[in-house]
């Protein structure tokens, strides 16, 4: 058994790609320095935090061993299953705002997260014995994919979510090399479409929004977010405050500082330098992915491992752009960085996908 | 969904490889574009703004912080303290700060003691309160562990050791009902806050005096802006609006003669209050038995709480608001008054007493204490006899209208207005409240057995003493008060705050005085039923007995009084002033389960009293004459004809 484990982790180890690998491992790192200090030497958050990069890494070492072709087999089950469990949320599901998590004992699960992976698996599964670039019946049929886990999710409530779903199964969609006439009309068709769905959204989300375009009109309640975030970040300066000498965060003027605003933290205390290299490496690790799509060896894992690489830069774009006020608040982690348990299982468990893609790649390449 | 491709659209994997790469290529320019302008957004606030974000990251570390003003203290009329700040430390948490809850909770624990009442009330705070705000763990920290845990400090952070004002009452229990108590602010009081600066407060006025002049006892909380550093400890005071300090109180309450009444019940249950008829000043207040109110400022323990409520005396309740009783005889004074002034009777004519009352076509009588009657007796010597026929006649004579009207007059049935929070209103008989309260019509009988303060009554002993300091100022009712006065800051004089103006009840005075006449022969003429009182006393007193009896009990009268439930215990009760000439204390005390009236109540009211003007009279000395102890009180008082209950 022990001798059984050993070899499978040597071959996973023969097998890897070590720049993707170490990449993760820096962010990962990053993110426990980063914690250490929002958490105020709180060790709790620390390792908690890293309990759950050890499930996420064993989880990720697990996926990149099932080679492609096996996941696509299981790939309609696996959908099935997770938007199954989207009831389940409705009916005994809990959450501070809205319903989001199953309690399992152990664990919450949030099947909402589980979506993030199998949407795109379920988009590329179809596209992949579709002819391409995609005709009109075959984008319908990926519509519904994307749509009805979208539309459950959305009303959770958990917009950002939703969005980073609906994102993942647009972007098989675009690798997939649907026509540019057409993707100017859906855009077209999204933004006349806007009005409408603005008056679906919950209260809370219209509030988000209206203080996004004003955060000064409400500096008490909503906007008061992103004007401490604004704050933290922009005395950050250059060279930031100092590991731990971040004001903003440890008087508390930062709401959240550990979860959706640990960018902020880091913001503050390691300033610009610090931002620009997290950003190169999240745009490392975006590219090391495409890279290895391009090089997959089939459709479906090329049109998968390149969904997932495009999903988590919405991440990083979407929570970097919100702390700084550029968007508006929604519920979106900065990828392995923010605490938080299940999108850290889920992405690391993409990127073993990835790994398994890259494991299985072309031979003549 | 599963159709195959279409013929004329083949899949072709090389073609689908090269699109798939152009995309890929497209995807990873679109995303390095927006990283980088998101950069620059970044860039933007971190270096170019960084300025304007940096000086208001700065003015962020200037926190508002409440100031807490002292408490206003309380006094009695002599300047004796009453109620007193004194420091002490309390121990806090602030939860968000505190790492592992549970081991800091353990680790403190083997430094300071922590109750299991403690704990409870701290998780109970805690839930309400929000994580990076102080809970108080420990109120009241011992000298030694404050030392412990000063030198272990540095292993608890976000624990801090805060000194305070705590409230002490130096003299336990002996205002217990009086000055009340505060105690720890709890989830009903800050909702009743709301969003105001009170929130910052930990005590609060909970019962008594504390809280019926909480507004003025709590002064105004200030606020000062502090500088912190990083890690939130204060730098130094930016600027402040100082807090303005609570409002002193005197009291007209003397201690020594709060002291006497309290140990002229002995081991008895009851309620007396003493007042000076000429202004409405309460100069004694006990309501027996008492308890600590030291126990409830920093929350009282469960054990101790248990105790009280448990215990079949009821000590919590205080009798001189709540305490609601059937009169009995002492209603007569008020009867008789009411039929003078109701023009129903004039002060010399007089009925004949037979022992037995009748109404006409009732076969049953309502009895008088004296198996034979009294004879003949005038409204004088109805009174200084108690004489129930006099009364029965009198009530049937006005009817029960006529007799609510005057009784609402004399201040029954409604709260006298004390300066304290809750009084009861007590009940004057009445048709329609028996209605409202039984569903039951009202019979005439029910008029006779209301003549002699029987039935439906419900009367208080402050209202008893209301009553009695009306008759003793010649009709003429003052406001009953605790405080008198009020000052604002301790280099301020002594303000006194105003009373209303006295309120007349009766229109013609001599009608007034023929009662007081009828009260004085209670205790000084020859068949008077209180006349054991007036023994060796010098000064003339005026009086009336009574007796109320809830549950007619045969035999077992030898019960100890205090394993009997307060609603089940019969009262002895007693009203008087003196000196009869120039009366300056009215007092009314009702003894539970009294035995016989004058012989328990009777000499409560004489030790008030002789502490009271004895000591006034020989004005230099600090200390009751020694005659006042030896002062002979028969420990075997003529048994009151009164006791025995009207039927």
């Amino acid at each position: 058994m022990i001798a059984w484990l050993r070899d499978w982790l040597l071959e996973f180890l023969d097998k890897v790609d070590w720049p993707l690998l170490l990449a993760l491992s820096a962010v990962m790192v990053v993110s426990l320095i980063v914690q250490h200090s929002a958490g105020g030497g709180d060790s709790h958050v620390v390792i908690a935090q890293g309990a759950r990069f050890v499930a996420g890494i064993g989880g990720m070492v697990l996926l990149s061993r099932v080679s492609p072709a096996r996941l696509r087999n299981w790939t309609p089950i696996a959908f099935a299953l997770t938007l199954a469990l989207m009831p389940v949320v409705f009916a005994i599901g809990s959450g501070r705002s809205a319903r989001l998590w199953i309690n399992l004992g152990f664990f919450y699960l949030q099947p909402g997260e589980l979506l993030k992976l199998t949407v795109p698996m379920m988009v590329a599964w179809y596209l992949h014995r579709s002819p391409l670039p995609p005709n009109w019946r075959t984008l319908a049929v990926c519509a519904l994919i994307i749509g009805i886990p979208v539309v459950l999710i959305i009303k959770q409530p958990d917009l950002g979510t939703g969005m980073l779903v609906a994102a993942s199964g647009a972007f098989t969609v675009f690798l997939a090399g649907i026509a540019w006439w057409r993707i100017g009309l859906f855009a077209g068709l999204g933004a006349s479409a806007l009005p409408v769905a603005w008056q679906f959204l919950m209260p809370y989300q219209k509030d988000r929004i209206l203080t996004f375009i004003n955060p000064e009109s409400d500096p008490l309640r909503t906007g008061w977010n992103i004007i401490q975030s604004k704050i933290a970040i922009g005395s950050g300066g250059w060279f930031g405050k100092g590991w731990g000498q971040g004001s903003q965060a440890h008087l508390d003027f930062l709401p959240e500082h550990t979860t959706d605003f640990a960018f902020s933290v880091l913001s503050e205390e390691w300033g610009w330098i610090g931002v620009s290299v997290v950003f190169a490496l999240y745009l490392f690790i975006v590219g090391r992915c495409l890279w290895i799509a391009a090089n997959a060896r089939d459709g479906y894992s090329r049109l998968l491992a390149g969904a997932l690489a495009m999903t988590f830069s919405v991440y990083v774009l979407v929570n970097g752009a919100m702390i700084a006020g550029l968007l508006p608040v929604v519920g979106v982690p900065m990828p392995l960085l923010s605490y938080g348990g299940t999108s850290a299982v889920s992405l690391l468990a993409g990127f073993g996908i990835v790994m398994s893609v890259r494991a299985h790649r072309k031979f003549m390449s | 969904m599963m159709r195959g491709p279409r013929r004329q659209q083949m899949k072709n994997p090389h073609v689908e490889a090269d699109q798939f790469q152009r995309r890929a290529a497209i995807g990873f320019l679109g995303i390095a574009v927006a990283m980088m302008g998101l950069s620059f957004g970044y860039f933007r606030l971190q270096v170019l703004q960084h300025e304007e974000f940096q000086t208001r990251s700065e003015a962020n570390r200037i926190k508002p912080r409440p100031i807490v003003p002292a408490r206003g203290l309380i006094f009695d009329r002599n300047g004796k303290l009453l109620a007193d700040n004194v420091p002490a430390y309390r121990l806090e948490i602030v939860p968000e700060q505190a790492g592992n809850l549970e081991q800091t909770l353990a680790a403190l624990g083997q430094l300071v003691s922590i109750s299991s009442d403690e704990l409870e009330q701290f998780n109970a705070a805690r839930r309400v309160t929000r994580g990076f705000r102080p809970v108080s763990l420990k109120l009241r920290l011992s000298e030694e562990e404050r030392d412990r845990l000063a030198v272990n400090r540095y292993r608890f952070p976000g624990v801090d050791v805060v000194p305070y004002l705590t409230r002490r009452y130096p003299y336990g229990n002996l205002f217990a009902h009086v000055v009340g108590y505060v105690g720890r602010v709890d989830a009903g009081d800050l909702e009743a806050m709301g969003d105001s600066k009170d929130t910052a407060l930990t005590h609060v006025g909970k019962s008594g005096l504390e809280k019926s002049y909480e507004t003025a006892l709590r002064g105004e909380i200030g606020y000062e802006n502090v500088e912190q550093n990083v890690e939130g400890r204060v730098l130094r005071v930016i600027n402040r609006d100082p807090a303005k300090p609570g409002a002193d109180l005197q009291l007209s309450i003397d201690v020594d003669l709060q002291r006497v009444a309290m140990e002229a019940f002995g081991e008895l249950d009851g309620a007396a209050v003493a007042v000076d008829p000429r202004n409405g000043e309460v100069l004694a207040m006990v309501s027996l038995p008492m308890f600590d109110p030291n126990l409830f400022v920093n929350g009282i323990s469960h054990v101790d709480y248990n105790m009280l409520t448990e215990d079949l005396s009821r000590p919590l309740f205080d009798r001189n608001l709540h305490g609601a009783t059937v009169p009995g005889s002492t209603v007569k004074p008020f009867m008789g008054l009411a039929g003078l002034e109701s023009g129903m009777r004039r002060p010399e004519d007089k009925i004949l007493s037979t022992g037995e009352f009748h109404l006409p076509g009732v076969k049953r009588g309502f009895r008088d204490a004296h198996a034979g009657g009294h004879g003949w007796v005038d409204l004088r010597e109805s009174i200084a006899q108690s004489v129930n026929t006099y009364y029965y006649k009198l009530a049937v004579d006005m009817g029960i209208q006529r007799v609510d009207e005057y009784m609402d007059r004399y201040g029954f049935g409604r709260p006298t207005g004390i300066d304290l929070i809750g009084e009861s209103p007590g009940v004057i008989p009445s048709p329609a409240w028996k209605r409202k309260r039984f569903k039951q019509e009202w019979f005439l009988g029910d008029t006779v057995n209301s003549g002699i303060g029987q039935g439906y009554w419900l009367i208080t002993p402050m209202q008893l003493a209301q009553g009695t300091a009306t008759l003793a100022d010649g009709g003429l009712r003052q406001q009953l008060h605790l405080a008198r006065a009020m000052r604002h800051g301790f280099q301020e004089s002594w303000q006194p705050l105003p009373q209303p103006a006295g309120v007349r009840i009766a229109n013609n005075a001599s009608n007034v005085r023929a009662v007081q006449e009828g009260m004085e022969g209670a205790v000084n003429g020859p068949h008077g039923t209180a006349r054991a009182i007036a023994v060796g006393a010098p000064y003339l007193i005026a009086g009336k007995t009574g007796t109320a009896q809830r549950v007619s009990r045969k035999g077992n009268i030898s019960l100890s009084p205090h394993s009997l439930p307060l609603n089940q215990r019969h009262q002895a009760l007693f009203i008087a002033y003196a000196p009869a000439d120039n009366p300056t204390i009215a007092v009314a005390v009702v003894v539970e389960h009294g035995g016989f009236g004058a012989s328990t109540a009777a000499p409560i009211a004489r030790k008030i009293m002789d502490a009271w003007l004895i000591k006034h009279t020989t004005p230099m000395s600090g200390v009751l004459p020694e005659t006042q102890g030896k002062t002979p009180l028969p420990p075997d008082a003529t048994l009151d004809p009164d006791e025995e209950p009207a039927q």
